[in-house]
């Protein structure tokens, strides 16, 4: 299950759903093997409300070119641990500001949580240019973080390059789903 | 181009080999050979199979003659297709090459001897002038019955071209087999492909091996542990490595230098990627970059004055050269708007690198004294160019119905080898100097 939410919504949204039981994108089972994902999160503010109107469901087709921008990629909370990036980019998404802002509210909040923003690149081009250039990927995650108030020390970054593919196949899509930062908390996962 | 002989495997041989070897036997990347591009006017020679060569543990004359074949440089003769088969010189009619077209022929013969070595005797011999070119004999123990052979291809090779053969020379390259435990694994194979031997495994990418220039020691990247990249010096012969950097960010793209004592590396720990020098006795940091692009992929060259490297400082990756002296830089490619990865041959005349056209990755060939620019490869996703010791090939990374293969082609283009893998993916290969 993958809700779907217009940015708009996600304002609204994002404290509730927080809340709510979370559902962890299929690309964070594979970010990393030594933090196995957990399927259910323990409430951390449970909240008496009425069922939430169900979100619009985007009507933008999901595409290659519009993936990493997509509103179906963004829950607007911590849940949402990946964050894509267009070809070539390093730039953050506009669509993906809600969650970022969520895991920045999330760190400020709990000093002992330690975030690692794990940079990604597509397959294509050179291995040590795309280690390059997936280390500026988690610099603007980190950037942005930092400007929301989030503590240096609470964030580590690395960067893979395109030798941790998210999807294995070769097509426009699979780099779409490779060019990613991974949020991989460290200590206090939300 | 025309297409010589479509399949060539050592399958057969490369197993028996493994069979016969003491390596753990799981996840191993087996490498094969086919030549799937010859030149047209390769040279016809006659491997006759060597007496008694069957009956050893490997095959010398069978090794001799797949050797020879690869290179694209000879065009081999079928042992089925010959009229008689001598074994010693005194057996030999050249009549009986002659009329096959052939312009040499090798005969010679395998015998075990009392203290369960062997001997191994050959001749080369010029069907035209019916003359004597080289005799040899050596006395190997089972186990070095292949490195025998291989000696032997790089003396023909080198009687017949003039050029240092590199068959006894061997690839070390990255293999990644999804699902596997420990996925990533660094090995090194013989020039053929045989004799697979896996140095590290790990459940943490590995990347960017680079040897020592004495073949004794390599260099790579290693994420294993805590998940970040750390650059390790592993002597091959004891098997001991260190860590000799682990700094904040990037760890990248070790290149010995040609002296043996310092690596250029990339590392990003002053806020951006930039390539230093590490003094591998002192432990000494030279920086030698400064620019707010990415400066990465450094490779020497052979003066060790210089460095080839690719930086973004113009836009896209470019290749420039660095005067490790006066740190000061040129561009050198000026050719597409995405070139990077470079190495340069043993005599510092050609740079190989990745060049980008119309969305996709061939290896490149620059003539650094001519200025000229050819693109050698047709496949696609091409990357990891590294030249042999003896710069008459080129083997690089790319995909194959999905997967990473190593290819390899000659300087000139004219020469296509694919080394497709039978499990899980082979990359980042890079050819040892002569051993």
């Amino acid at each position: 299950m993958r809700s779907f939410i217009n940015p708009f919504f996600a304002v609204i949204l994002a404290g509730l759903l927080a809340a709510c039981s979370s559902t962890p994108s299929e690309e964070d089972t594979s970010s990393t093997d030594t933090m196995p994902q957990e399927t259910q999160t323990t409430p951390t503010q449970p909240v008496e409300r009425p069922e939430p109107a169900k979100p619009e469901t985007s009507s933008i087709p999901l595409t290659a070119d519009n993936f990493h921008n997509h509103p179906s990629n963004y829950d607007g909370t911590t849940d949402t641990r990946v964050i894509y990036f267009a070809f070539d980019s390093n730039t953050v998404p506009a669509a993906a500001f809600e969650t970022l802002r969520a895991h920045a509210k999330y760190l400020k909040e709990n000093p002992n949580a330690k975030v690692r923003l794990e940079g990604h690149a597509d397959e294509r081009g050179t291995r040590e240019y795309n280690v390059a250039l997936s280390e500026r990927r988690s610099e603007a995650v980190e950037k942005f973080l930092r400007v929301q108030g989030v503590s240096a020390s609470q964030i580590n970054t690395v960067a893979y390059g395109e030798e941790k593919p998210a999807a294995f196949g070769h097509s426009e899509m699979d780099w779409a789903k490779n060019r990613r930062v991974v949020l991989n908390y460290t200590a206090g996962r939300p | 181009m025309m297409r010589v002989n479509k399949i060539r495997s050592i399958a057969a041989r490369a197993t028996a080999v493994m069979a016969l070897s003491m390596l753990a036997l799981a996840a191993r990347a087996e490498l094969l050979i086919q030549i799937t591009e010859g030149r047209v006017d390769a040279v016809p020679i006659a491997v006759v199979p060597f007496g008694g060569a069957a009956n050893a543990p490997e095959n010398v004359s069978d090794i001799v003659r797949a050797d020879l074949h690869r290179s694209g440089q000879f065009k081999t003769l079928e042992p089925g297709d010959m009229l008689s088969r001598p074994t010693s010189a005194d057996q030999l009619s050249y009549r009986d090459f002659r009329v096959l077209d052939q312009e040499y022929v090798v005969v010679g013969s395998v015998k075990a001897t009392e203290t369960g070595a062997y001997e191994v005797r050959y001749g080369l011999y010029d069907v035209a002038r019916e003359k004597e070119l080289l005799t040899e004999s050596y006395r190997p123990p089972a186990s070095q019955l292949r490195d025998v052979a291989h000696a032997i291809s790089d003396r023909i090779y080198e009687e017949l071209t003039g050029i240092q053969g590199a068959f006894s020379t061997k690839i070390l390259y990255v293999t990644h087999n999804r699902g596997a435990d420990r996925p990533y694994q660094l090995q090194y194979a013989d020039a053929d492909g045989a004799r697979v031997h896996t140095i590290v495994r790990s459940r943490e990418p590995i990347m960017s091996p680079s040897w020592s220039p004495d073949g004794s020691k390599i260099a790579y990247v290693s994420f294993e542990g805590n998940g970040l990249p750390k650059i390790y010096v592993h002597d091959l012969g004891s098997a001991e490595r260190r860590v000799v950097a682990q700094y904040k960010g990037i760890n990248g793209a070790p290149a010995w230098a040609p002296d043996g004592q310092k690596l250029a590396i990339t590392l990003s720990k002053d806020g951006n990627p930039e390539i230093y020098t590490l003094d591998l006795n002192s432990g000494a940091l030279e920086r030698l970059t400064n620019h707010y692009g990415i400066d990465t992929e450094p490779r020497w060259m052979p003066d060790g004055d210089h460095l080839m490297f690719t930086s973004s400082r113009s836009g896209g990756p470019q290749i420039y050269e660095l005067n490790v002296h006066d740190k000061s830089t040129r561009r050198v490619s000026f050719e597409g708007a995405y070139n990077a990865r470079p190495d340069v041959t043993p005599d510092g005349r050609y740079l190989v690198y990745v060049h980008r056209r119309n969305g996709s990755f061939h290896v490149g060939v620059q003539d650094l004294q001519r200025g000229t620019f050819d693109i050698v490869t047709q496949t696609n996703m091409d990357e990891s160019p590294s030249v042999a010791p003896n710069g008459s090939m080129i083997i690089y990374g790319t995909q194959h119905r999905g997967t990473g293969v190593l290819q390899a082609v000659s300087i000139d283009g004219r020469v296509k080898v694919e080394l497709p893998s039978k499990e899980g993916e082979v990359r980042e290969p890079a050819w040892s100097p002569f051993l």
